[in-house]
Protein backbone atom coordinates (compact mmCIF):
# COMPACT_ATOMS: atom_id res chain seq x y z
CA UNK A 1 0.00 0.00 0.00
CA UNK A 2 1.33 3.38 -0.95
CA UNK A 3 1.70 6.64 1.00
CA UNK A 4 -1.68 7.43 2.47
CA UNK A 5 -3.87 10.15 1.11
CA UNK A 6 -1.35 11.69 -1.27
CA UNK A 7 -3.85 12.32 -4.02
CA UNK A 8 -6.80 13.14 -1.79
CA UNK A 9 -7.60 16.77 -2.37
CA UNK A 10 -4.98 16.86 -5.12
CA UNK A 11 -7.59 18.23 -7.46
CA UNK A 12 -8.40 21.18 -5.21
CA UNK A 13 -4.80 21.79 -4.10
CA UNK A 14 -3.21 21.89 -7.53
CA UNK A 15 -1.80 25.37 -7.98
CA UNK A 16 -2.24 27.05 -11.34
CA UNK A 17 0.27 25.31 -13.60
CA UNK A 18 2.34 28.47 -14.25
CA UNK A 19 3.18 28.81 -10.52
CA UNK A 20 5.49 25.79 -10.17
CA UNK A 21 6.43 25.80 -13.86
CA UNK A 22 7.81 29.35 -13.60
CA UNK A 23 10.33 28.14 -11.01
CA UNK A 24 11.20 25.09 -13.12
CA UNK A 25 11.63 27.26 -16.23
CA UNK A 26 14.01 29.59 -14.37
CA UNK A 27 16.01 26.56 -13.21
CA UNK A 28 16.26 25.34 -16.81
CA UNK A 29 17.72 28.71 -17.84
CA UNK A 30 20.15 29.06 -14.91
CA UNK A 31 21.40 25.50 -15.47
CA UNK A 32 23.40 26.14 -18.71
CA UNK A 33 24.55 29.48 -17.30
CA UNK A 34 26.06 27.64 -14.33
CA UNK A 35 28.07 25.29 -16.53
CA UNK A 36 29.08 28.25 -18.73
CA UNK A 37 30.47 30.00 -15.64
CA UNK A 38 32.36 26.87 -14.67
CA UNK A 39 33.75 26.73 -18.20
CA UNK A 40 34.77 30.39 -18.01
CA UNK A 41 36.52 29.83 -14.68
CA UNK A 42 37.89 26.35 -15.43
CA UNK A 43 41.49 27.37 -14.69
CA UNK A 44 40.51 28.19 -11.10
CA UNK A 45 38.59 24.97 -10.42
CA UNK A 46 41.51 22.68 -9.47
CA UNK A 47 42.51 23.73 -5.96
CA UNK A 48 39.50 26.04 -5.58
CA UNK A 49 38.97 27.11 -1.95
CA UNK A 50 36.55 30.01 -2.45
CA UNK A 51 36.81 33.63 -3.51
CA UNK A 52 34.91 35.82 -5.95
CA UNK A 53 34.93 34.95 -9.64
CA UNK A 54 33.14 32.79 -12.21
CA UNK A 55 33.58 29.55 -10.22
CA UNK A 56 31.76 30.90 -7.16
CA UNK A 57 29.13 32.42 -9.47
CA UNK A 58 28.70 29.06 -11.23
CA UNK A 59 28.39 27.27 -7.90
CA UNK A 60 25.62 29.64 -6.77
CA UNK A 61 23.89 29.47 -10.14
CA UNK A 62 23.53 25.75 -9.45
CA UNK A 63 22.68 25.90 -5.75
CA UNK A 64 20.36 28.91 -5.83
CA UNK A 65 19.44 29.08 -9.50
CA UNK A 66 18.79 25.40 -10.15
CA UNK A 67 18.58 23.35 -6.94
CA UNK A 68 16.73 25.74 -4.64
CA UNK A 69 14.60 26.92 -7.58
CA UNK A 70 13.45 23.36 -8.28
CA UNK A 71 13.01 22.72 -4.55
CA UNK A 72 10.74 25.75 -4.13
CA UNK A 73 8.64 24.93 -7.20
CA UNK A 74 8.31 21.30 -6.14
CA UNK A 75 7.57 22.18 -2.50
CA UNK A 76 4.90 24.71 -3.49
CA UNK A 77 3.09 22.12 -5.58
CA UNK A 78 3.80 18.76 -3.97
CA UNK A 79 3.84 19.57 -0.25
CA UNK A 80 0.23 20.83 0.01
CA UNK A 81 -0.94 17.77 -1.93
CA UNK A 82 1.24 15.38 0.08
CA UNK A 83 0.37 16.61 3.55
CA UNK A 84 -3.11 17.86 2.66
CA UNK A 85 -2.67 21.41 3.91
CA UNK A 86 -3.13 24.69 2.05
CA UNK A 87 0.02 26.52 0.99
CA UNK A 88 -1.01 30.15 0.93
CA UNK A 89 -2.13 32.73 -1.58
CA UNK A 90 -1.00 32.32 -5.17
CA UNK A 91 0.14 35.96 -5.30
CA UNK A 92 2.66 35.22 -2.53
CA UNK A 93 4.12 32.36 -4.58
CA UNK A 94 4.41 34.78 -7.50
CA UNK A 95 6.04 37.41 -5.30
CA UNK A 96 8.60 34.86 -4.09
CA UNK A 97 9.52 34.20 -7.74
CA UNK A 98 9.79 37.91 -8.55
CA UNK A 99 12.07 38.50 -5.56
CA UNK A 100 14.12 35.36 -5.94
CA UNK A 101 14.85 35.05 -9.66
CA UNK A 102 16.19 38.59 -10.23
CA UNK A 103 17.96 38.26 -6.87
CA UNK A 104 19.83 35.13 -7.96
CA UNK A 105 20.75 36.70 -11.31
CA UNK A 106 22.05 39.84 -9.61
CA UNK A 107 23.89 37.96 -6.87
CA UNK A 108 25.64 35.68 -9.35
CA UNK A 109 26.60 38.68 -11.51
CA UNK A 110 28.08 40.21 -8.35
CA UNK A 111 29.89 37.00 -7.42
CA UNK A 112 31.33 36.72 -10.94
CA UNK A 113 32.47 40.32 -11.27
CA UNK A 114 33.02 41.36 -7.67
CA UNK A 115 30.70 44.35 -8.16
CA UNK A 116 29.62 45.00 -4.57
CA UNK A 117 26.20 46.68 -5.18
CA UNK A 118 25.10 43.68 -7.27
CA UNK A 119 26.48 41.31 -4.66
CA UNK A 120 24.64 42.96 -1.78
CA UNK A 121 21.45 43.75 -3.69
CA UNK A 122 21.31 40.25 -5.12
CA UNK A 123 21.97 38.65 -1.74
CA UNK A 124 19.21 40.74 -0.16
CA UNK A 125 16.65 39.93 -2.86
CA UNK A 126 17.57 36.23 -2.91
CA UNK A 127 17.29 35.92 0.85
CA UNK A 128 13.97 37.80 0.82
CA UNK A 129 12.63 35.41 -1.84
CA UNK A 130 13.92 32.37 0.00
CA UNK A 131 12.48 33.51 3.32
CA UNK A 132 9.08 34.22 1.77
CA UNK A 133 9.12 30.76 0.19
CA UNK A 134 10.20 29.31 3.54
CA UNK A 135 7.34 31.10 5.32
CA UNK A 136 4.81 29.72 2.86
CA UNK A 137 6.18 26.21 3.30
CA UNK A 138 6.22 26.60 7.11
CA UNK A 139 2.60 27.81 7.01
CA UNK A 140 1.73 24.66 5.11
CA UNK A 141 3.59 22.43 7.59
CA UNK A 142 2.13 23.98 10.75
CA UNK A 143 -0.78 21.90 11.97
CA UNK A 144 -0.15 19.04 9.54
CA UNK A 145 -0.46 15.60 11.10
CA UNK A 146 0.19 13.10 8.29
CA UNK A 147 3.51 12.05 6.76
CA UNK A 148 5.70 12.66 9.83
CA UNK A 149 8.81 11.48 7.99
CA UNK A 150 8.44 14.09 5.28
CA UNK A 151 7.49 16.80 7.77
CA UNK A 152 10.59 16.19 9.90
CA UNK A 153 12.85 16.53 6.87
CA UNK A 154 10.94 19.58 5.66
CA UNK A 155 11.27 21.33 9.05
CA UNK A 156 14.98 20.52 9.08
CA UNK A 157 15.29 21.98 5.59
CA UNK A 158 13.57 25.18 6.74
CA UNK A 159 15.78 25.49 9.81
CA UNK A 160 18.81 25.01 7.57
CA UNK A 161 17.46 27.61 5.16
CA UNK A 162 17.36 30.15 7.96
CA UNK A 163 20.91 29.30 8.99
CA UNK A 164 22.32 29.32 5.47
CA UNK A 165 20.60 32.63 4.69
CA UNK A 166 22.11 34.32 7.76
CA UNK A 167 25.56 32.89 7.03
CA UNK A 168 25.22 33.78 3.35
CA UNK A 169 24.43 37.41 4.16
CA UNK A 170 27.38 37.56 6.57
CA UNK A 171 29.67 36.11 3.90
CA UNK A 172 28.41 38.57 1.26
CA UNK A 173 29.12 41.52 3.58
CA UNK A 174 32.48 40.03 4.56
CA UNK A 175 33.74 40.17 0.95
CA UNK A 176 33.93 43.97 1.42
CA UNK A 177 34.55 44.37 5.15
CA UNK A 178 36.58 41.28 6.03
CA UNK A 179 35.23 41.31 9.59
CA UNK A 180 34.49 37.58 9.89
CA UNK A 181 37.17 35.78 11.95
CA UNK A 182 37.49 32.93 9.43
CA UNK A 183 35.73 33.38 6.08
CA UNK A 184 36.56 29.82 4.93
CA UNK A 185 35.10 28.24 8.09
CA UNK A 186 31.87 30.23 7.72
CA UNK A 187 31.73 29.31 4.01
CA UNK A 188 32.11 25.63 4.91
CA UNK A 189 29.26 25.83 7.46
CA UNK A 190 27.16 27.71 4.88
CA UNK A 191 27.87 24.95 2.31
CA UNK A 192 26.93 22.17 4.75
CA UNK A 193 23.64 23.87 5.63
CA UNK A 194 22.83 24.61 1.98
CA UNK A 195 23.82 21.26 0.48
CA UNK A 196 22.95 18.74 3.15
CA UNK A 197 20.65 20.80 5.39
CA UNK A 198 18.32 22.54 2.98
CA UNK A 199 18.56 20.64 -0.30
CA UNK A 200 19.51 17.27 1.18
CA UNK A 201 16.57 17.14 3.56
CA UNK A 202 14.11 18.21 0.88
CA UNK A 203 15.57 15.57 -1.44
CA UNK A 204 15.18 12.87 1.22
CA UNK A 205 11.64 13.93 2.15
CA UNK A 206 10.40 14.11 -1.43
CA UNK A 207 12.10 10.82 -2.28
CA UNK A 208 9.91 9.14 0.35
CA UNK A 209 6.80 10.23 -1.57
CA UNK A 210 7.86 10.29 -5.20
CA UNK A 211 9.86 7.10 -5.60
CA UNK A 212 7.18 4.74 -4.19
CA UNK A 213 4.58 6.59 -6.26
CA UNK A 214 6.42 6.29 -9.56
CA UNK A 215 7.34 2.61 -9.11
CA UNK A 216 4.02 1.64 -7.48
CA UNK A 217 5.90 0.45 -4.44
CA UNK A 218 5.00 0.21 -0.75
CA UNK A 219 5.16 3.36 1.36
CA UNK A 220 8.34 4.15 3.25
CA UNK A 221 7.36 3.61 6.92
CA UNK A 222 6.95 6.82 8.92
CA UNK A 223 9.38 5.44 11.51
CA UNK A 224 12.16 5.41 8.90
CA UNK A 225 11.53 9.05 8.01
CA UNK A 226 11.61 10.00 11.70
CA UNK A 227 14.88 8.12 12.24
CA UNK A 228 16.61 9.57 9.17
CA UNK A 229 15.35 13.02 10.18
CA UNK A 230 16.79 12.64 13.67
CA UNK A 231 20.15 11.40 12.39
CA UNK A 232 20.29 14.15 9.74
CA UNK A 233 19.65 16.79 12.43
CA UNK A 234 22.44 15.40 14.61
CA UNK A 235 24.80 15.17 11.63
CA UNK A 236 24.12 18.77 10.64
CA UNK A 237 24.59 20.09 14.16
CA UNK A 238 27.95 18.32 14.51
CA UNK A 239 29.20 19.28 11.05
CA UNK A 240 28.19 22.95 11.30
CA UNK A 241 29.60 23.35 14.81
CA UNK A 242 32.78 21.56 13.73
CA UNK A 243 33.19 23.79 10.67
CA UNK A 244 32.54 27.04 12.56
CA UNK A 245 34.82 26.10 15.47
CA UNK A 246 37.57 24.79 13.19
CA UNK A 247 37.30 21.34 14.81
CA UNK A 248 37.84 18.96 11.92
CA UNK A 249 37.18 15.82 13.97
CA UNK A 250 33.78 17.18 15.01
CA UNK A 251 32.84 17.99 11.42
CA UNK A 252 34.06 14.52 10.38
CA UNK A 253 31.89 12.97 13.12
CA UNK A 254 28.95 14.88 11.62
CA UNK A 255 29.80 13.39 8.23
CA UNK A 256 29.92 9.90 9.73
CA UNK A 257 26.48 10.34 11.33
CA UNK A 258 25.28 11.68 7.97
CA UNK A 259 26.50 8.47 6.34
CA UNK A 260 24.40 6.57 8.88
CA UNK A 261 21.31 8.58 7.88
CA UNK A 262 22.06 7.90 4.21
CA UNK A 263 22.43 4.18 4.94
CA UNK A 264 19.00 4.03 6.58
CA UNK A 265 17.53 6.08 3.73
CA UNK A 266 18.95 3.70 1.12
CA UNK A 267 17.84 0.59 3.01
CA UNK A 268 14.26 1.90 3.03
CA UNK A 269 14.43 2.77 -0.67
CA UNK A 270 15.83 -0.64 -1.49
CA UNK A 271 12.92 -2.32 0.30
CA UNK A 272 10.39 -0.15 -1.53
CA UNK A 273 12.05 -0.78 -4.90
CA UNK A 274 12.30 -4.53 -4.31
CA UNK A 275 8.57 -4.77 -3.52
CA UNK A 276 7.41 -2.52 -6.36
CA UNK A 277 4.53 -3.51 -8.62
CA UNK A 278 5.97 -1.68 -11.65
CA UNK A 279 8.94 -3.79 -12.65
CA UNK A 280 10.34 -1.65 -15.48
CA UNK A 281 12.00 1.43 -14.03
CA UNK A 282 11.45 4.65 -15.96
CA UNK A 283 14.29 6.48 -17.69
CA UNK A 284 14.76 9.14 -15.00
CA UNK A 285 16.26 6.45 -12.75
CA UNK A 286 19.37 6.58 -14.95
CA UNK A 287 20.06 9.88 -13.16
CA UNK A 288 18.75 8.89 -9.72
CA UNK A 289 20.98 5.85 -9.31
CA UNK A 290 24.28 7.69 -10.01
CA UNK A 291 23.10 10.54 -7.78
CA UNK A 292 22.52 8.06 -4.95
CA UNK A 293 26.00 6.64 -5.48
CA UNK A 294 27.59 10.09 -5.44
CA UNK A 295 25.88 11.13 -2.18
CA UNK A 296 27.94 8.85 0.11
CA UNK A 297 31.04 9.30 -2.07
CA UNK A 298 30.79 13.07 -1.59
CA UNK A 299 30.24 12.62 2.15
CA UNK A 300 33.33 10.41 2.37
CA UNK A 301 35.40 13.06 0.57
CA UNK A 302 33.95 15.67 2.94
CA UNK A 303 35.05 13.59 5.94
CA UNK A 304 38.55 13.31 4.44
CA UNK A 305 38.61 17.09 3.98
CA UNK A 306 37.49 17.66 7.57
CA UNK A 307 40.32 15.42 8.75
CA UNK A 308 42.79 17.51 6.77
CA UNK A 309 43.57 15.19 3.85
CA UNK A 310 44.88 17.05 0.76
CA UNK A 311 42.58 20.10 1.00
CA UNK A 312 43.69 21.37 -2.43
CA UNK A 313 42.00 18.31 -3.90
CA UNK A 314 39.36 17.31 -1.35
CA UNK A 315 37.87 20.81 -0.88
CA UNK A 316 36.86 21.41 -4.53
CA UNK A 317 36.10 17.72 -5.04
CA UNK A 318 33.74 17.64 -2.04
CA UNK A 319 31.88 20.73 -3.25
CA UNK A 320 31.69 19.42 -6.81
CA UNK A 321 30.50 15.95 -5.83
CA UNK A 322 27.89 17.32 -3.42
CA UNK A 323 26.49 20.06 -5.66
CA UNK A 324 27.00 18.89 -9.25
CA UNK A 325 27.40 15.17 -8.61
CA UNK A 326 24.68 14.31 -6.13
CA UNK A 327 22.20 17.20 -5.96
CA UNK A 328 22.21 18.42 -9.57
CA UNK A 329 21.99 14.88 -10.94
CA UNK A 330 19.17 14.03 -8.52
CA UNK A 331 17.24 17.28 -9.06
CA UNK A 332 17.38 17.17 -12.86
CA UNK A 333 16.34 13.50 -12.76
CA UNK A 334 13.32 14.25 -10.60
CA UNK A 335 12.47 17.39 -12.56
CA UNK A 336 12.33 15.63 -15.94
CA UNK A 337 9.70 13.27 -14.46
CA UNK A 338 7.79 15.76 -12.34
CA UNK A 339 7.28 18.39 -15.08
CA UNK A 340 5.31 16.14 -17.46
CA UNK A 341 3.63 14.48 -14.44
CA UNK A 342 2.28 17.84 -13.28
CA UNK A 343 1.11 18.74 -16.77
CA UNK A 344 -0.69 15.42 -16.98
CA UNK A 345 -2.27 15.95 -13.54
CA UNK A 346 -3.50 19.38 -14.61
CA UNK A 347 -4.98 18.12 -17.86
CA UNK A 348 -6.70 15.37 -15.89
CA UNK A 349 -7.99 17.73 -13.19
CA UNK A 350 -9.45 20.21 -15.70
CA UNK A 351 -11.70 17.46 -16.99
CA UNK A 352 -10.16 16.87 -20.40
CA UNK A 353 -8.46 13.78 -21.76
CA UNK A 354 -5.29 13.52 -19.63
CA UNK A 355 -2.09 14.18 -21.56
CA UNK A 356 0.19 11.16 -21.77
CA UNK A 357 3.58 11.65 -20.14
CA UNK A 358 5.21 9.84 -23.08
CA UNK A 359 3.60 12.24 -25.54
CA UNK A 360 4.79 15.25 -23.55
CA UNK A 361 8.33 13.96 -23.13
CA UNK A 362 11.02 14.38 -25.77
CA UNK A 363 13.28 11.38 -25.09
CA UNK A 364 16.31 12.28 -27.21
CA UNK A 365 17.24 15.49 -25.40
CA UNK A 366 16.91 13.62 -22.10
CA UNK A 367 19.20 10.83 -23.25
CA UNK A 368 21.67 13.38 -24.56
CA UNK A 369 21.57 15.26 -21.26
CA UNK A 370 22.13 12.08 -19.25
CA UNK A 371 25.16 11.06 -21.32
CA UNK A 372 26.73 14.52 -21.42
CA UNK A 373 26.05 15.13 -17.73
CA UNK A 374 27.72 11.84 -16.83
CA UNK A 375 30.75 12.62 -18.98
CA UNK A 376 30.94 16.12 -17.51
CA UNK A 377 30.91 14.81 -13.93
CA UNK A 378 33.62 12.30 -14.69
CA UNK A 379 35.91 14.76 -16.47
CA UNK A 380 35.57 17.61 -13.98
CA UNK A 381 36.07 15.26 -11.00
CA UNK A 382 39.17 13.75 -12.64
CA UNK A 383 40.39 17.23 -13.56
CA UNK A 384 40.15 18.28 -9.92
CA UNK A 385 41.97 15.15 -8.74
CA UNK A 386 44.86 15.33 -11.23
CA UNK A 387 44.79 19.16 -11.31
CA UNK A 388 44.14 19.28 -15.06
CA UNK A 389 42.54 22.48 -16.34
CA UNK A 390 41.91 21.13 -19.90
CA UNK A 391 40.03 18.19 -18.41
CA UNK A 392 37.89 20.50 -16.25
CA UNK A 393 37.28 22.69 -19.29
CA UNK A 394 36.21 19.72 -21.42
CA UNK A 395 33.93 18.50 -18.64
CA UNK A 396 32.32 21.91 -18.18
CA UNK A 397 31.76 22.15 -21.95
CA UNK A 398 30.05 18.75 -21.84
CA UNK A 399 27.93 19.88 -18.89
CA UNK A 400 26.93 23.02 -20.79
CA UNK A 401 25.89 20.98 -23.83
CA UNK A 402 23.91 18.62 -21.59
CA UNK A 403 22.18 21.53 -19.86
CA UNK A 404 21.18 22.95 -23.25
CA UNK A 405 19.72 19.55 -24.16
CA UNK A 406 17.66 19.62 -20.96
CA UNK A 407 16.50 23.14 -21.83
CA UNK A 408 15.42 21.84 -25.25
CA UNK A 409 13.38 19.15 -23.48
CA UNK A 410 11.66 21.81 -21.34
CA UNK A 411 10.87 24.02 -24.36
CA UNK A 412 9.47 21.03 -26.24
CA UNK A 413 7.37 20.10 -23.20
CA UNK A 414 5.87 23.61 -23.21
CA UNK A 415 5.03 23.35 -26.94
CA UNK A 416 3.50 19.89 -26.56
CA UNK A 417 1.45 20.99 -23.54
CA UNK A 418 0.02 23.93 -25.47
CA UNK A 419 -0.80 21.67 -28.44
CA UNK A 420 -2.53 19.13 -26.15
CA UNK A 421 -4.64 21.77 -24.44
CA UNK A 422 -5.74 23.15 -27.81
CA UNK A 423 -6.59 19.71 -29.19
CA UNK A 424 -8.31 18.36 -26.07
CA UNK A 425 -10.89 20.68 -24.52
CA UNK A 426 -12.46 19.66 -21.18
CA UNK A 427 -15.10 16.91 -21.57
CA UNK A 428 -17.92 19.30 -20.72
CA UNK A 429 -16.95 21.49 -23.70
CA UNK A 430 -15.84 18.89 -26.15
CA UNK A 431 -18.27 16.01 -25.46
CA UNK A 432 -21.96 15.66 -25.12
CA UNK B 1 -5.01 0.14 8.85
CA UNK B 2 -6.25 -0.90 5.42
CA UNK B 3 -9.97 -1.55 5.07
CA UNK B 4 -11.25 -4.75 3.49
CA UNK B 5 -12.48 -2.98 0.39
CA UNK B 6 -9.15 -1.13 -0.03
CA UNK B 7 -7.33 -4.42 0.28
CA UNK B 8 -9.56 -6.02 -2.39
CA UNK B 9 -9.03 -3.07 -4.75
CA UNK B 10 -5.27 -3.20 -4.14
CA UNK B 11 -5.18 -6.91 -5.02
CA UNK B 12 -7.10 -6.12 -8.19
CA UNK B 13 -4.59 -3.36 -9.04
CA UNK B 14 -1.71 -5.79 -8.64
CA UNK B 15 -3.35 -8.22 -11.06
CA UNK B 16 -4.01 -5.43 -13.56
CA UNK B 17 -0.43 -4.13 -13.32
CA UNK B 18 0.80 -7.66 -14.01
CA UNK B 19 -1.42 -7.90 -17.11
CA UNK B 20 -0.30 -4.46 -18.29
CA UNK B 21 3.35 -5.38 -17.84
CA UNK B 22 2.82 -8.53 -19.89
CA UNK B 23 1.26 -6.36 -22.60
CA UNK B 24 4.12 -3.86 -22.38
CA UNK B 25 6.70 -6.68 -22.72
CA UNK B 26 4.84 -8.05 -25.72
CA UNK B 27 4.91 -4.64 -27.42
CA UNK B 28 8.59 -4.04 -26.60
CA UNK B 29 9.68 -7.44 -27.91
CA UNK B 30 7.80 -7.20 -31.20
CA UNK B 31 8.29 -4.27 -33.54
CA UNK B 32 6.21 -6.02 -36.22
CA UNK B 33 3.27 -8.41 -36.03
CA UNK B 34 4.24 -11.64 -34.23
CA UNK B 35 2.67 -15.00 -34.99
CA UNK B 36 -0.36 -15.18 -32.70
CA UNK B 37 0.58 -18.71 -31.64
CA UNK B 38 3.88 -17.53 -30.18
CA UNK B 39 2.17 -14.98 -27.93
CA UNK B 40 -1.02 -16.92 -27.24
CA UNK B 41 -0.84 -16.87 -23.38
CA UNK B 42 -0.59 -13.07 -23.28
CA UNK B 43 -3.34 -12.62 -25.85
CA UNK B 44 -5.62 -15.01 -23.96
CA UNK B 45 -5.01 -13.09 -20.78
CA UNK B 46 -5.77 -9.80 -22.51
CA UNK B 47 -8.89 -11.13 -24.19
CA UNK B 48 -10.37 -12.68 -21.07
CA UNK B 49 -8.93 -10.98 -18.01
CA UNK B 50 -8.34 -7.39 -19.08
CA UNK B 51 -11.88 -6.66 -20.16
CA UNK B 52 -13.32 -8.06 -16.95
CA UNK B 53 -10.69 -6.47 -14.74
CA UNK B 54 -11.19 -3.00 -16.10
CA UNK B 55 -14.91 -3.04 -16.76
CA UNK B 56 -15.95 -4.58 -13.45
CA UNK B 57 -13.41 -2.64 -11.40
CA UNK B 58 -14.44 0.70 -12.89
CA UNK B 59 -18.10 -0.20 -12.64
CA UNK B 60 -17.78 -1.02 -8.95
CA UNK B 61 -15.95 2.22 -8.22
CA UNK B 62 -18.39 4.42 -10.12
CA UNK B 63 -21.57 2.72 -8.91
CA UNK B 64 -20.70 1.93 -5.28
CA UNK B 65 -17.49 3.54 -4.04
CA UNK B 66 -17.49 7.01 -5.60
CA UNK B 67 -21.01 7.84 -4.36
CA UNK B 68 -19.69 7.37 -0.79
CA UNK B 69 -16.96 9.90 -1.51
CA UNK B 70 -19.35 12.33 -3.18
CA UNK B 71 -21.66 12.10 -0.16
CA UNK B 72 -18.75 13.30 2.00
CA UNK B 73 -17.91 16.19 -0.30
CA UNK B 74 -14.82 14.63 -1.94
CA UNK B 75 -15.95 15.42 -5.46
CA UNK B 76 -12.58 16.50 -6.91
CA UNK B 77 -10.88 13.13 -6.91
CA UNK B 78 -14.12 11.43 -8.03
CA UNK B 79 -14.36 13.72 -11.05
CA UNK B 80 -10.69 13.23 -11.93
CA UNK B 81 -10.82 9.43 -11.70
CA UNK B 82 -14.15 9.20 -13.53
CA UNK B 83 -12.75 11.23 -16.43
CA UNK B 84 -9.80 8.88 -16.57
CA UNK B 85 -12.16 5.88 -16.67
CA UNK B 86 -13.76 7.43 -19.74
CA UNK B 87 -10.39 7.61 -21.47
CA UNK B 88 -9.20 4.13 -20.39
CA UNK B 89 -12.27 1.93 -20.85
CA UNK B 90 -12.58 2.23 -24.67
CA UNK B 91 -8.85 1.49 -24.98
CA UNK B 92 -9.13 -1.63 -22.83
CA UNK B 93 -12.12 -2.82 -24.82
CA UNK B 94 -10.27 -2.23 -28.10
CA UNK B 95 -7.15 -4.10 -26.93
CA UNK B 96 -9.25 -7.04 -25.68
CA UNK B 97 -11.18 -7.12 -28.97
CA UNK B 98 -7.99 -7.08 -31.08
CA UNK B 99 -6.48 -9.81 -28.88
CA UNK B 100 -9.58 -11.96 -29.44
CA UNK B 101 -9.37 -11.41 -33.20
CA UNK B 102 -5.67 -12.26 -33.21
CA UNK B 103 -6.33 -15.47 -31.30
CA UNK B 104 -8.82 -16.48 -33.98
CA UNK B 105 -7.06 -15.29 -37.14
CA UNK B 106 -3.63 -13.88 -36.24
CA UNK B 107 -2.42 -10.31 -36.67
CA UNK B 108 -2.33 -8.49 -39.99
CA UNK B 109 0.17 -5.62 -40.16
CA UNK B 110 -2.67 -3.15 -39.81
CA UNK B 111 -4.15 -5.00 -36.82
CA UNK B 112 -0.77 -5.07 -35.13
CA UNK B 113 -0.26 -1.34 -35.60
CA UNK B 114 -3.70 -0.69 -34.13
CA UNK B 115 -3.00 -3.14 -31.29
CA UNK B 116 0.41 -1.61 -30.54
CA UNK B 117 -0.94 1.96 -30.54
CA UNK B 118 -3.97 1.16 -28.37
CA UNK B 119 -1.97 -1.15 -26.11
CA UNK B 120 0.84 1.36 -25.52
CA UNK B 121 -1.64 4.09 -24.66
CA UNK B 122 -3.62 1.75 -22.42
CA UNK B 123 -0.50 0.75 -20.45
CA UNK B 124 0.45 4.33 -19.78
CA UNK B 125 -3.00 5.67 -18.96
CA UNK B 126 -3.95 2.74 -16.73
CA UNK B 127 -0.65 2.73 -14.83
CA UNK B 128 -0.94 6.48 -14.18
CA UNK B 129 -4.53 5.91 -13.05
CA UNK B 130 -3.53 3.10 -10.69
CA UNK B 131 -0.76 5.33 -9.27
CA UNK B 132 -3.40 7.89 -8.33
CA UNK B 133 -5.75 5.32 -6.82
CA UNK B 134 -2.97 3.67 -4.83
CA UNK B 135 -1.64 7.05 -3.68
CA UNK B 136 -4.92 8.51 -2.53
CA UNK B 137 -8.09 6.61 -2.98
CA UNK B 138 -7.26 3.46 -1.04
CA UNK B 139 -6.04 5.08 2.13
CA UNK B 140 -8.71 7.74 1.95
CA UNK B 141 -11.26 4.98 2.17
CA UNK B 142 -10.21 4.26 5.75
CA UNK B 143 -10.68 7.93 6.63
CA UNK B 144 -14.06 8.30 4.95
CA UNK B 145 -15.79 4.95 5.27
CA UNK B 146 -17.00 3.31 8.49
CA UNK B 147 -16.78 -0.39 9.29
CA UNK B 148 -20.37 -1.18 8.26
CA UNK B 149 -19.99 0.52 4.89
CA UNK B 150 -16.66 -1.24 4.42
CA UNK B 151 -18.28 -4.62 5.02
CA UNK B 152 -21.19 -3.78 2.68
CA UNK B 153 -18.85 -2.59 -0.11
CA UNK B 154 -16.61 -5.66 0.30
CA UNK B 155 -19.64 -7.92 -0.01
CA UNK B 156 -20.80 -6.14 -3.20
CA UNK B 157 -17.26 -6.30 -4.58
CA UNK B 158 -16.96 -10.04 -3.99
CA UNK B 159 -20.34 -10.57 -5.63
CA UNK B 160 -19.88 -8.31 -8.66
CA UNK B 161 -16.15 -8.19 -9.39
CA UNK B 162 -14.24 -11.21 -8.10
Amino acid sequence: MMPGGFMMGAHSRLLPLPVPMRFFAAAMVFHPLAWAMLLAGADAVPGFRGGLGPVLAGLHLVTLGVLAMIAIGAAFQLLPVAIQRPLGPTWACGLAWWLYVPGVALLCAGLATGWVPALHGGAGLSVAGLLLAGLLIARCLIGATGFPGIRHHAWLALASLLGLAVLGLLLAVDFRTGWLPDHTAFAAAHAVLAGYGFMGNLAMGFTYVLVPMFVLGPAIPDAVGKRTGLLAALALALAVCGALAGLGWLAAAGGAVGLGAVGLHFAALRTALAARMRKRLESFFRLLFPAWVLLPVGLAVGIALALGAEPAITAPLWGFLMVFGWLLTFATGILQRVMPFLVSMHTSARGGKPALVSQLTADRPLLLHAVLHGVALLLVALGIIIQSVPMVRAGAAGGLAGALALLAFAVELGCRTRAHLQDNPPFSQGHT
Amino acid sequence: MMTTIASLLHTDHMATVETLQALEDLLRRNRSAPAAGSVRPVLERLATVLRAEVQKHFGFEENHLFPEFTRQGETGIVMMLTHEHRAILPLAMRVAELAEQALAAGFTDGDWKDFAASGGELVERELFHIQKEEMGLLSAISALIDADTDARLAEIYRREVV
